[in-house]
């Protein structure tokens, strides 16, 4: 198990390396000078001067070597560099928000798996029936409403209609624990639809595949309980595609989660991103696409352990 | 079932259509320019000019709504169209040359999966501006590898037909079969993944708009007039309802269409019953009590299946028996029924097939005579693993690989209502059926043991409640032949260590019925042919289908080895008359016509043919 895990620790490490270099490179070779583009507000050619300046203070000037090893450096030091429009150092600001942003698609990941596992297990094992044709068609409905569509509908009818609830925003949850949870809440469960539906899906046919195969022919044959067999040969051995698909769905959402962060004034990681693209600051764009991405490289090593803990077959492979 | 699978996308289909005929048609529509504003009359409900009402400037909302279906949809069309063209190049040339170029290509292309979809979007932005241009080159980047893994996949194996490989070998050109041979073979999977791209690329595209980075106002988009009538909420909530709406509903009909189109190309996998554990469904008619058995008494046993001409009879009016202590082998073919006809014994028939005629008596432990075919799961349950258990043919498959073997023979004690003891117990059966260090098998995984072990494994648990009945299917056939002699030799060990139970073993071997077996019952094509001592039907067969069965057995008295000609008949193209005839060399004109009924041909013996007499 430990000689597993340091192998796939080894390649995640690497990843994201090669990540960094990428991004790094994209940045940097995609014609177009960023400090020009910076400086053209409203299509008016920026003083060479002022783009010179910039480009020194930038390092822009540098060979490109000396800028990869410059920024590699400041990565290893935990180092981004410093934002260019105010100045402030781009690490602290992503401290600062990453964490609402996980908390963000940690609840919603767990009320998607809360709700669509159970559900899932309940239409295969009635398939054809009543209720797996209700499930499945609502399941179809939740993938095809835009989570944005969802959110601001919601806005508009649980907040400015019947006010029940604040329209959106943030308060830490030292400060009000209980008002957290509620603007949490929100966020969380209107992207929770559409990822809910997803574990649905894939818990649904998974289920049904489970269910022909042989050892729970066997188990049967043994003379174990209904219970028993759903808890037992079904339910641990159809939940390795769930692991999967839910796994890949949450790395996309830790850069998806911008719309939803939008709509409910969620100060995240997203809303950053937003920020950055729409005033072209290249140095918080590259750190905040690295975070991300080395996230999302850690979310499939943490699945690939977890695999191991469901499957002794991968753990002794 | 196709065909119904098409009917299925002719709605999906219709409203696409007039949804993309809507964007088509609006220049020649008779509507108000989206982006004349009217600020005096912003925010106005419906009326007969605005059939929508007017918006936040004062512009037509029904008129943004059919410009912006234009919008979004060619975006969505033009990305889905250019991925679709990369993807599907990287993923044929990947496909078709492997090595090198798959590096280049198929690998190369995945480094996008490697990113989440929408930050990349948002990268692209962040170096192009925004506009619709870096849209469709965004989305085209996002979406192109997913044309690729499809183009890859379907490449690979059509690939590897015979006649691609067979056109390289008469020297066509590389292109030209590509382009030729490769390309329709792939269409299918393709078409499925472009409208399944052009849905995600709806859903980004609004989401982009609606953030600001998409498309560039005044343009109409649904993202970018959701965004606008967010400000407008409280005033006027409609302004909100209909861009979602629109949407909402197209994403909706893509999806659908999708799905359809998937059903429709792909049938595999539709309607499937119910798990047959949760309770089984069909009820029989009573029989007045049959004659209590000497242990197992199947009489006159039918089984159906749905064909798509009414119901097909896969086992006909089998009727067999076995005393305490006896061993009858059942032997034939493949389809020939022997296995259902185990598997309704033990009352797990697969959920298509429904016995439809007989009666199956069992006497359990108690010494009471019960007719399984009539009695409810849960008193069914109660017997199975307790009064009678079975092994199966592949021990691989029929261990579940995430419990540890101790487990699972333990779940056959567990069940019945034994729970002191149980680890002593499950060590000790697993000692009995011959498994070396059986402490540490119990703590095993199955991957962990051989093939042969896992079938040891697989009969202690079925051994474990001393079960009057044991029914085992073919459980030598997936296991070394050096192995398949050890078994053998287990399971006749263990029928001597318990006393009194019976034994029936299914095969296609007679090697083993003559090793094993006290009495023997030979099924052809659903039916019982012959019946009787086994020493006495591999003597004198009284069949012609027995005779050949003998004849093709190397083990056989045989001089020279012969096959059976043809095949076993499918259940729903019966003969009228014998359902050998068309094989068997005796057959006369009378056998084509009448079907034999099974005769008493000597004491305890009986044959379904018309001419026995001349096999004696």
């Amino acid at each position: 198990m430990l000689a597993f895990a340091a192998r796939r620790l080894i390649v995640s490490v690497g990843l994201v390396w090669a990540v960094a270099s990428l991004v790094f490179l994209v940045i940097h070779l995609i014609p177009g000078d960023p400090a020009e583009l910076l400086l053209s507000q409203g299509g008016i050619a920026p003083d060479p001067a002022a783009v010179e300046e910039l480009r020194d203070r930038l390092g822009l000037n540098l060979p490109l070597w000396t800028q990869y090893l410059d920024y590699m450096g400041g990565l290893l030091r935990g180092d981004f560099g410093l934002a260019l429009q105010d100045e402030h150092p781009i690490v602290d600001e992503i401290a600062l928000r990453l964490p609402r942003t996980l908390e963000l698609v940690g609840a919603a990941g767990l009320i998607a798996l809360v709700f669509g596992v159970p559900l899932g297990v309940a239409a295969a094992l009635r398939a054809g029936g009543m209720l797996d044709r209700l499930l499945t068609a609502g399941a179809g409905l939740a993938l095809s409403v835009p989570v944005f569509v969802l959110g601001t509908l919601t806005v508009l009818v649980l907040a400015q209609h019947l006010r029940l609830v604040p329209a959106g925003g943030y308060v830490p949850f030292a400060r009000d624990p209980g008002r957290h949870i509620l603007l949490l809440l929100m966020p969380a469960g209107t992207i929770a639809v559409g990822l809910g539906a997803v574990v649905f899906r894939v818990m649904r046919a998974s289920v049904l595949e489970v269910l022909e195969r042989d050892h729970v022919r066997a188990a049967q044959a043994r003379g174990v309980s209904p219970a028993g067999i759903i808890r037992r040969h079904v339910l641990r051995n159809a939940l390795t595609p769930v692991v999967t698909v839910v796994a890949l769905h949450l790395g996309s959402l830790l850069g998806g989660t911008v719309l939803v962060e939008f709509v409910f004034n969620w100060p995240g990681l997203s809303g950053y991103l937003v920020r950055s693209v729409e005033s072209r600051d290249y140095p918080e764009v590259m750190g905040i696409v690295l975070v991300i991405s080395a996230l999302f490289v850690l979310l499939n090593f943490l699945v690939d352990l977890l695999y191991a803990v469901i499957d002794p077959r991968v753990r002794h492979g | 079932m196709r065909r119904a699978a098409y009917r299925g996308l002719i709605l999906p289909g219709v409203l696409a259509a007039i949804i993309v005929l809507l964007a088509i048609a609006a220049p020649i529509m008779p509507l108000i320019d989206p982006v004349r504003q009217d600020i005096a009359h912003r925010l106005t409900g419906p009326s007969a000019q605005h059939w929508l009402g007017q918006d936040e400037y004062g512009r037509d909302v029904l008129s943004r709504i059919i410009w912006g279906a234009r919008v979004s949809l060619s975006v969505a069309f033009s990305a889905a169209a250019a991925a679709a063209l990369i993807g599907t190049l990287l993923g044929i040339l990947g496909g078709y040359f492997r090595g090198v170029v798959e590096l280049l290509t198929v690998r190369a292309a995945e480094i996008v999966l490697c990113f989440p979809p929408l930050l990349l979007a948002l990268l692209v932005v962040t170096l192009l501006g925004p506009g619709a241009g870096t849209l469709i080159f965004s989305l085209s980047i996002l979406f192109a590898p997913g044309f690729a893994r499809v183009a890859y996949a379907e490449t690979l194996s059509t690939r590897a037909l015979d006649y691609v490989t067979a056109q390289h070998a008469l020297g066509a050109r590389t292109r030209r079969i590509l382009a030729l041979t490769v390309l329709p073979n792939i269409a299918t999977p393709l078409i499925v993944q472009f409208s399944l791209t052009v849905a995600a690329a709806m859903l980004l595209e609004s989401g982009l708009s609606f953030l600001g980075l998409g498309v560039v106002p005044p343009a109409p988009s649904w993202g970018l007039m959701i965004r606008g009538a967010r400000g407008a909420m409280e005033q006027a909530p409609l302004l909100l309802f209909w861009p979602c709406l629109a949407l909402t509903g197209t994403v909706l009909v893509l999806n659908l269409l999708c799905d359809r189109l998937r059903d429709a190309l792909d049938p595999r996998g539709r309607a499937m019953g119910r798990p047959g554990f949760l309770g089984r469904v069909f009820a029989l008619p009573p029989v007045p009590s049959p004659p209590a058995p000497g242990l197992l008494s199947v009489q006159g046993l039918t089984l159906q299946v749905p064909g798509p001409n009414g119901p097909i009879e896969v086992v006909r009016g089998v009727s067999l028996s076995l005393a305490p202590g006896e061993t009858l082998a059942i032997v034939g073919e493949s389809g020939s029924g022997k296995t259902l006809t185990g598997l309704a014994v033990m009352g797990l028939l697969p959920a298509a097939v429904t016995p439809v005629a007989g009666s199956i008596m069992l006497t359990g432990q108690d010494g009471m005579p019960r007719d399984l075919l009539r009695l409810p799961e849960p008193e069914l349950r109660a017997l199975r693993g307790r009064d009678m258990a079975m092994i199966f043919q592949d021990p691989s498959s029929s261990l579940n690989p995430l419990l540890r073997i101790g487990t699972q023979v333990a779940e056959s004690l567990r069940a019945h209502g034994t729970h002191d003891g149980v680890h002593d117990r499950v060590v000790a059966l697993l000692r009995q059926v011959g498994l070396p260090d059986p402490e540490r098998a119990a703590m095993a995984y199955p991957h962990e043991l051989s093939g042969g072990q896992r079938q040891r494994v697989m009969i202690a648990a079925a051994i474990a409640n001393h079960p009057r009945l044991l029914l085992a299917d073919e459980p030598t056939t997936a296991l070394d032949v050096t192995v398949q002699a050890q078994i053998l030799a287990l399971l006749q060990a263990l029928k001597e260590a318990e006393g009194g139970m019976g034994m029936v073993f299914v095969t296609h071997n007679l090697a083993v019925v003559a090793e094993i077996a006290d009495r023997v019952a030979v099924m052809y094509a659903g039916e019982v042919v012959e019946e009787g001592p086994a020493d006495e039907v591999l003597a004198a067969p009284r069949h012609p289908y027995t005779a050949a069965l003998i004849a093709s057995t190397p083990e056989g008295e045989a001089e020279r080895l012969s096959a059976i000609p043809g095949a076993v008949p499918q259940p729903w193209a019966m003969p009228p008359g014998c359902r050998f005839a068309p094989r068997c060399a005796m057959a006369q004109p009378a056998c084509t016509v009448t079907a034999p009924a099974l005769e008493e041909v000597a004491p305890r013996r009986a044959a379904r043919c018309l001419r026995w007499r001349e096999l004696a």
